[in-house]
């Protein structure tokens, strides 16, 4: 079995030519697959990230039929200990709590139906991407309550004719079904490059809107900010299993990204699929390619192999030698691709690649210009991993080949 | 003479000649039908965004487009519009429409949506509801009560054709107008969320509910080629008063689209290039084993003394042939392949969510374009000459000595 | 003994004509006669108000003025909370007032199907209650007995190309123009909601259900009640009481 490798080796530098240009071709295959992948993944944590940061959070508590119904009544009635019990779980980076009601809104000449969200400036900075969101005037303060501050998308702003400093009235019903309605001062502008968000929008303190819409202390969600989408599932699993054993908590749920927005996944999911084929097929292209070398590789030697299994060598030993020879080969490559693979990735991941030319549709999913591939375990290994199958598939037909050679016949090949 | 010599050394080691050849094919035929069924999303991104009321080319009052409420309306457009049609080349279709937005409403619902009084017959070749209707009946031209709603609002509102439906929204003189209209037929569109939006009524039914007179919102103008919306639209801005009224093209309307097509057509290079570049290796080496085979052949020739020009182009012929070959069969799959598909589409309804998401119906009819066909064919066979020239230089560059050494 | 007699004819023809009792009231005037009823020419009016919701209840006082068919302003008395909140209905179109914000916002059409107040009725219901009307055809098709009073059932159909939402309602007059009940179906001929009137008491000088139930179809623990604490008709009210500069002076 030692010696088989060695030897295989040894043929395998027997040209080595065509050996480094099969490896190159192994390592090409494998280098475009982890950065490509990498990249997708990338532009998926990029996407994800975006959606999560500018609105729903990694994972929200709710009432139980708060997302489905979406009626003010279904509340967290008191989420001082959710959030004090969210906070202290490992990997969750912030809490922050939100209160929403569909209302009217009027400017001086204009009105129309707007979703009002009641958030903790302090705490929803650090959870939302909202502040940076901030295109003119600034984010909400709590230092100046009685200014009645109120955060406005710019659509809104624009269909309602107000800016920086103007007033707007808004109505609508409290918890308890009484009036509810303040004036607000326009105090800043934000631009998600989400025009519905933009549109339908307004921001202002948590406090006030409890007051307002008289919430006794209650809120809708409390979001969840974790370090990481993979801390996602445990940290939903240690909520959930908190909240059963607080009093009340079995009218509240834990709802995750994918739950609360449910098209980005699949949105997600069909562009890897359509990724995966143009992969696949790529390495198809590839393994064809490298056919002809491990093919050559057994004629050359049909003489060679006839003299071979005259003194005595079986068949089945000459197989196995040749398949050292093409996964040596392959493993040299795909060795190499992962290398320069990663390295090249890992350059991008840390300067990022500008999309800028196409910014206004990825503003559209909520991401930025620049996109960070993202390496990881799964995209330096997968495209190699299937390269490595793809190669040893195609190499199996040239060594079975030797199989059905006869020694004399064999011998008397040039 | 060359050409046949040629042809016959590339059936010298069929096997080989034939396993580069699928190299060659399974490249150019993924290249065209990969790039034909991302073209084919693209292409129906493009037409409904386009045909959903948005055309090539459209025209409106200066700030309808900023504020599109009925104060900015195209008043009086008769003039208007004879200029803009005088404008149009002969195969351009063009329609004027009144859009506002108001509320639906039923027994048990009510939703906003956008209320567009069309002529149906103008509509035809310029938007989507120019097609027709998926059940039921178009509206009639004048009626004062047909409507045509989207699948998706009917469904929602719990109601079906021949089903009255009350439309509200402010009139000109800022005065609540209501409307009873009854559901005559029912669209289908490619997305749910315009199923939602649009409602259709009759052109004088609109200015009847709204007191409008004569006026429309928006003329929309539908090219038979998108690309010569610029010069059209040039043209229209030209022959009319841009103080008084803007003509933007759907580049300028629907500007996400424009970026998603320039993103798309780098991606189609890179995505030559690389599969290209995965060829290569099987070319240069499959073309290297067959010249260092023929060493002895090569320094014989040149012994007799044949040109090494000669030599390197021999080697290129065969080269060529391979290239060519693999090239017609990869196209004649593709081809095929998407002549195959044709008008019925891949349906990837298990992922109609995302596609809903992203803008795009989840159907998708491949579309084979002739410019990334010839790019595709263009980089393989170019390119695949040039590296091949590397084998083939070393051919040519054999001494007759070295080769009589070689064993 | 004659008038035995006549009821006896009067019976044979009802016999006879089946559901078109020739000597019933016309419907139309009918109608027009319980909504007039209703609202008098003028009236003024403290109304008791009760969301019922499975998990909650909820009261407040109003205080109404009404003329005719076309104008009404009503503000809420209690809660103190809620007190001076006004809403103005002229026509078709309506405005509210804030005391807290000092503002009149008139409703765009989009909330006009919503609910008003957090109640069963909702903004259409108060702006349009008199459409009912001039809007629908009407037609007696069945008598019963409420108190001791002829109660006519009467099918109201909207008039070709009425812009209501309504596919049918029913409206239950007794023949002393007091409407009982009226029901709202869709254009499936289903019941979506009903208005009952369940008590009937004088008030203002005349009979005048004083307890309204306006509920869901299916829905038991939804509704929402109006209790007449005190009503007067025929008030000398002036006109500029129904304007938008009255509605920000709350008349409490």
């Amino acid at each position: 079995m030692g010696m088989d490798m060695k030897m295989a080796w040894r043929n395998v530098w027997r040209n080595p030519r065509r050996t480094w240009l099969t490896i190159s071709a192994i390592g090409f295959a494998c280098i475009i697959l982890i950065f490509m992948l990498s990249f997708q993944f990338g532009s998926y944590g990029t996407m994800i990230n975006s959606a999560i940061q500018i609105n729903t959070g990694h994972l929200q508590i709710q009432a139980e039929n708060y997302f489905a119904e979406k009626s003010m009544r279904q509340v967290v009635p008191e989420p001082g200990p959710v959030i004090r019990s969210a906070s202290g779980i490992e990997s969750v980076q912030a809490v922050t709590a939100r209160a929403n009601a569909f209302s009217l809104v009027s400017s001086d000449n204009r009105t129309g139906g707007a979703m009002i969200i009641g958030v903790d400036p302090e705490s929803e900075a650090q959870v939302s991407t909202l502040e940076t969101l901030v295109r003119r005037g600034e984010f909400l303060t709590e230092a100046e309550p009685a200014s009645n501050p109120a955060l406005i998308g710019r659509l809104m702003a624009r269909n309602l004719q107000v800016g920086i400093g103007d007033e707007l009235v808004v109505l609508g019903q409290g918890r308890d079904g009484s009036v509810a309605a303040t004036a607000l001062t326009v105090c800043g502008i934000y631009a998600s490059g989400m025009d519905e968000f933009d549109r339908s929008t307004l921001h202002m303190p948590l406090d006030t809107f409890q007051e307002v819409y008289s919430m006794r202390g209650a809120v809708h969600e409390i979001v969840v900010k974790v370090s990481g989408l993979n801390h996602v599932a445990p940290v939903k699993r240690v909520l959930a299993k908190r909240l059963d054993q607080m009093p009340g908590g079995d009218s509240l749920t834990v709802l995750d990204w994918d739950e609360l927005m449910p098209g980005l996944t699949q949105a997600i999911k069909l562009d890897l699929t359509i990724g995966v084929i143009f992969w696949a097929l790529l390495v198809l292209v590839v393994a064809f390619s490298i056919l002809n070398t491990f093919l050559m590789a057994v004629f050359e030697r049909t003489r060679e192999f006839g003299v071979m299994m005259a003194i005595g060598t079986r068949p089945g030993r000459l197989v196995w030698i040749m398949l050292y020879e093409s996964t040596a080969m392959t493993l040299v490559g795909i060795g190499l691709g992962i290398a320069m693979g990663c390295m090249v990735t890992w350059i991008f991941q840390h300067i990022g690649i500008d999309l800028s030319g196409a910014s206004e549709i990825l503003q559209q999913y909520g991401i930025s210009g620049r996109i960070y591939p993202q390496l990881s375990i799964i995209t330096a290994l997968a495209g190699p991993a299937l390269v490595l199958i793809v190669t040893f598939a195609v190499s199996l037909y040239p060594a079975l080949k030797i199989k059905s050679l006869k020694p004399v016949e064999a011998m008397m090949h040039v | 003479m060359d050409i046949k010599i040629a042809w016959r050394n590339i059936w010298r080691n069929p096997r080989r000649t034939i396993i580069i050849m699928t190299a060659v094919i399974i490249g150019i035929w993924s290249m065209i039908f990969l790039t034909a069924f991302m073209r084919g999303m693209v292409v129906d991104m493009i037409e409904n965004g386009i045909a959903t009321l948005t055309g090539d080319v459209k025209i409106y009052a200066s700030g309808f487009r900023s504020d599109p409420a009925l104060e900015n309306r195209i008043r009086n457009p008769g003039p208007l519009a004879e200029k803009v049609q005088a404008n149009l080349p002969a195969d351009a279709h063009m329609a004027a429409r009144i859009r506002v937005s108001a509320i639906a409403q039923n027994a048990r619902h009510s939703a906003g949506v956008t209320l567009v009084g069309i002529d149906p017959a103008e509509e035809a070749g310029v938007s989507f509801i120019g097609d027709g209707v998926a059940t039921g009946q178009m509206i009639r031209p004048g009626n004062p009560v047909d409507i045509v709603v989207g699948k998706a609002l009917l469904e929602k509102f719990e109601t079906k054709i021949g089903n009255k439906l009350i439309l509200m929204s402010e009139d000109a003189a800022h005065e609540m107008a209501s409307r009873a209209f009854r559901i005559r037929g029912i669209f289908s569109a490619e997305l749910e969320a315009t199923e939602k939006r649009f409602v259709f009524v009759s052109k004088s039914a609109a200015r009847g509910m709204l007191q409008i007179g004569a006026d429309v919102s928006e003329i929309s103008v539908m090219l038979e080629n998108h690309d010569r919306a610029d010069a059209v639209a040039e043209k229209i801005a030209a022959a009319i008063d841009t103080e008084a009224y803007e003509v933007r093209t759907w580049k300028e309307l629907k500007p996400m689209l424009k970026a998603y097509i320039n993103i798309f057509d780098g991606y189609i290079i890179l995505w030559y290039l690389v599969v290209f570049a995965a060829m290569v290796f099987g070319i240069i080496n499959t073309t290297l084993m067959a010249v260092f085979e023929r060493m002895r052949e090569f320094g014989l020739l040149k012994a007799l003394g044949m040109r090494p020009w000669r030599i390197l182009r021999a080697v290129l012929i065969e080269t060529a042939f391979i290239l060519l070959i693999g090239a017609a069969a990869g196209n004649t799959l593709a081809f095929s392949m998407v002549y195959a598909i044709g008008q019925r589409g891949i349906d990837l309804s298990m992922f109609a969510a995302g596609f809903e998401y992203a803008g795009m119906s989840s159907v998708i009819r491949p579309e084979i374009f002739a410019g990334d066909v010839v790019l595709a064919n263009a980089v393989v066979i170019c390119l695949g000459l040039v590296v091949s020239a590397y084998p083939a230089a070393r051919a040519a560059r054999i001494t007759p000595v070295e080769a009589m050494a070689r064993n | 003994m004659k008038r035995i007699f006549a009821a006896l004819a009067v019976l044979m023809c009802f016999a006879a004509a089946g559901h078109g009792r020739i000597n019933d009231p016309d419907p139309r005037e009918l109608v027009k006669g319980a909504v007039n009823y209703l609202r008098g020419k003028t009236s003024q009016a403290v109304v008791e108000m009760t969301i019922h919701r499975p998990d909650w209840q909820r009261q407040m006082t109003i205080k109404a003025w009404t003329e005719g068919r076309e104008n009404s302003i009503f503000w809420i008395a209690a809660p103190p909370k809620d007190r001076g909140n006004g809403t103005l209905k002229r026509g078709d179109e309506m405005w509210i007032f804030n005391p807290k914000v000092n503002r009149v916002i008139k409703l765009p059409p989009s909330m006009m199907s919503q609910s008003w107040q957090g109640s069963d009725f909702s903004n259409n219901d108060l702006a349009k209650s008199d459409n009912i009307v001039d809007q629908y055809t009407h037609e007696i098709i069945d008598r019963q007995t409420h108190q001791g009073k002829t109660v006519y059932v009467i099918r109201s159909l909207p008039k070709p190309g009425a812009p209501v939402v309504w596919g049918m309602q029913e409206l239950k007059i007794r023949e002393d123009h007091i409407l009982i009940r009226q029901a709202f179906f869709d254009e499936d001929q289903e019941l979506v909601k009903a208005l009952t009137m369940e008590k009937i008491e004088m008030l203002g000088g005349r009979l005048y259900p004083v307890k309204w139930k306006m509920q869901k179809a299916d829905q038991k623990e939804e509704y929402t009640v109006l209790d007449y604490q005190s009503l007067e008709f025929g008030l000398d009210i002036s006109d500029r009481i129904f304007t938008i500069a009255s509605l920000k002076n709350p008349r409490l």
